[in-house]
Formats: structure tokens, sequence, C-alpha cells
């Protein structure tokens, strides 16, 4: 049990770590609302399915109910943090935020 | 405890802080602002102090953060540069910071050391509180007895606060006269709301579990972290979030001023209501134990109990309507949905 925990933990662990150098690295605002919507969601679900696994290590009533509760708030992330960045992502192309393209523009 | 933890999330609060005062955007000033609440959120869970780090996160990072933005919003994200006041004022300013400040480290000087275990606080209080919660009250959370029972003056007063800081809100910002001629902020519209399906989608979705969740810390805040101010929060973030992802006059529709007001007002007077019922009953003020005549099927223990879960609703209440009033107001300029 405790190997799958310390997996999952690294596994959550280095999309956060890709995220964050996404965050940074990227060109533009869209390639790194990309970076980050995605990596966050999936790295956030990654680490509490580790929580679920370590929260077992002595399997009982109480303990299934926190890793209930664990996995209730995994759904609430993958519904609202999806939304979080299309909401970012759509203000940032209503205002009107050139996309990054390979060739250089002409002074805007 | 894990010194290394606080530490480092010390020194980024410190960061945030200076950040928040030093950058020249309102708009980015708030946003800083906010992850500085939910650091200092970080670090009380941190250190164990779980009730304060949920209002802290609820109250400080949610809801503060959406009025900053909210009043951002309306007027301007630019800092005015202020005009350099004359020598002398500067000179007395200095000189009154530095004398209060001397006031205060003399004044500290005769507290007990910090953290100290022979402090009468650490020596009798806390240990009282510690042992006879329980066997007193029949509530595990040590935090929402202390809050709610023992201390329930200061919380009675606390709510006060935050009714008098809604007051004050609809005093200064409503515009009830047609021909108030104060000047409106130029991009004044209500908002009608972002006509986007999956953020509509979503919040529809979200909102009935945001506020079964809120009734449940409510309700369980004698059991876990929680209770009347974060609960009441939460919902009132709910309606704030329908309002951004929909439109601020269905919100309005909901809960008009009228009942905001009245259920305010309704809020502060259960809990002053239950304060005084016990004084009619013949206990002192706030003195829940009295209630056991009344309630039935209670004996004293258990009324306390109870009793504090009817201020905690009261303070659910109050605290909801004066968010949603707060909201309003600031999104609307104080006009609600009328066109003066």
């Amino acid at each position: 049990m405790d190997i799958i925990v310390i997996i999952f933990t690294l596994t959550g662990l280095i999309f956060f770590f890709a995220t964050t150098v996404g965050l940074l690295r990227f060109p533009d605002f869209y390639s790194r609302m990309h970076a980050a919507g995605k990596g966050d969601t999936l790295s956030s679900l990654i680490m509490l399915l580790a929580l679920v696994f370590y929260n077992f290590h002595e399997f009982n009533l109480a303990n299934l109910l926190v890793a209930l509760k664990i996995l209730l708030i995994g759904i609430f992330i993958f519904m609202a943090s999806p939304t979080a960045t299309h909401a970012i992502i759509d203000a940032g192309y209503e205002s009107d935020i050139k996309p990054w393209t390979k060739k250089p523009e002409e002074e805007s | 405890m894990i010194w290394q933890l606080d530490l480092s999330i010390l020194s980024l609060i410190v960061v945030c802080a200076f950040a928040t005062i030093m950058v020249k955007d309102l708009l980015s000033a708030a946003i800083i602002f906010g992850a500085y609440s939910f650091l200092m959120c970080l670090l009380w869970t941190e250190m164990g102090a779980v009730d304060v780090a949920f209002t802290e996160a609820s109250v400080g990072a949610g809801v503060s953060t959406v009025l900053f933005i909210a009043a951002v919003h309306q007027t301007s994200r630019r800092v005015t540069p202020r005009k350099s006041g004359r020598l002398l004022s500067k000179v007395i300013g200095l000189v009154a910071a530095l004398l209060m400040g001397l006031v205060l480290i003399i004044a500290e000087a005769d507290f007990p050391g910090f953290a100290s275990p022979f402090s009468p606080a650490s020596l009798h209080l806390s240990p009282y509180y510690i042992t006879q919660t329980l066997h007193d009250t029949n509530v595990p959370n040590i935090v929402t007895s202390v809050l709610a029972d023992y201390r329930g003056f200061d919380t009675m007063f606390e709510t006060a606060v935050i009714f008098t800081a809604g007051l004050a809100v609809i005093a200064i910002l409503r515009r009830y006269k047609k021909d108030d001629s104060t000047e409106i902020p130029e991009p004044y519209t209500i908002s009608e709301g972002y006509p986007d399906t999956i953020i509509r989608f979503v919040a529809r979705q979200l909102v009935p579990f945001i506020q079964l969740f809120a009734l449940y810390v409510v309700a369980h805040g004698h059991h876990s972290p929680g209770g009347g101010f974060q609960g009441g929060v939460i919902i009132g973030a709910s309606f704030i979030l329908l309002a951004i992802s929909f439109d601020t006059r269905m919100i309005i529709g909901l809960m008009s001023e009228k009942s905001n007001i009245l259920l305010g007002n309704i809020g502060v007077l259960i809990y002053a209501g239950i304060g005084f019922l016990c004084l009619l009953l013949g206990a002192n003020f706030l003195d829940y134990s009295i209630l056991s005549k009344v309630l039935p099927a209670t004996d004293k223990v258990m009324a306390r109990s109870h009793g504090m879960l009817g201020i905690e609703i009261g303070v659910a209440i109050a605290v909801m309507a004066i968010v949603i009033s707060i909201y309003i107001n600031i999104v609307s300029c104080g006009k609600y949905d009328k066109d003066v």
C-alpha cells in the first residue's frame, strides 16, 4: 500500500513541476493557461488519490468516510478548476490578447 | 508543527504583504492580498487552528477578494499619485506614530512572555477549557464552545460589528433619490452576466452542493471545524457566484434589499433574543443551561449545546444577508437595479 501512495505522490509532484515550468516558460497567455489548467487539475487529482490510499493503511468505517470525502473534493476540483481556466482564457480572448505566433510580429 | 514549513510560509507571507503595498495596479494588489490570505490560512492549519484557518479561507481569501475586485472594477485600477503634503504634517505624523509605538512597547513589557507556560492564561484558563468543555457542554469542538458559550458576549458583538459594517456600506453607497448628484464612476453598468454556457452550467451544478455544505458547516460546527460565520459566508458566496455567472438582477430578485436587511436584523435578534430568553428564565445573559426548562427532553448540559446551535444559526443568517447586501451595493454603485 505504501508503494502505491509513494508512486501517486511522486507522479503528482512531477505533474506539478511540469505545470510550474510550463507556467514560467511558455511564450504567451494562452499556452501558459493551458499548462496551468491541465497540469494543476491532474496533479491535484493524483495527489488526492494518494491521500485516499494513504488513508487506508487501516481499514475501517471512519477511514472509508474520510476517503469518500477526499474523493468528493476531487470531483469538485475536477468540475471547478477547468471551468475557472476556461473563464480566464475566455476573458483573455474577449480583451483581444494576441496569441503568440512563430513569425516575428510587426510592432503592435 | 514543522518549523521549516512554518518559516517558509511566514517568509512568503511577508513577501506578499510588501508586494500588496508596493504594487501600483490595484487589481494585482487585490489578488496578491488574496494569496496572502490563503498563506495565512495554510499557516494556521499548520499550527492546528483549523477553525481560524477556515474563517480566513472563506472570509479573507474568498469573499473579501471578490469585494475588492468588485470595488476596483467600479472605480479605477490606478493608484492616484498623492500630492506630497506639507513637511509639518509629515513630522507630526511621524512623531505620533513613534509615540504610539513607544507606548505599545512599554505596555508589552508588562505582558507575560510570548507563549510562556507560566502565564495566567496557560496556567488556569486553557486547562479549564480543555479538560472541562466536554463535561460542561457536551461539545467536542472546544473552539466552538469557547466562542459561543464561555465567550458568547464577545461573539454577540462580533456579529453586531458585521451588521454595523453592512449598515455602513448601505449608508455610504446606497442612492435612494433620483436626483442624487453624486458622481457615478464612468464604466457604470449593472452586470448582465457573461453569456457563457460552460460557466453557467457549472455554476448551476455547484451552487446546491455549496449551500448544502454551508448548512453542514453551520449545523456540524460543534463537532468539526466551522460554525456560523463560515457557514454564513459560504451561503453568501454561493449567491455571489450566481450573481457573477448569471445576472446581478437575478440575485436582487432572489434577495431583495428589504429581505436582506430584514434577515440581517433577524440574525442578530436571534442571538440577542436567546440571551434575553435566558434572562427571562432567571439566569445570566447567554447562560444557555437554563434553556433546559423550555426545551423538551434536554438536561442542563445538552441545553448549552442546543443554545450554541441556536446562536450559530443566528450568526449564519446575519452574515449571509450582510455579505450579499455589501456585494450588491458595491457592484450596482448603490442603485440596486433601478436606473436612477
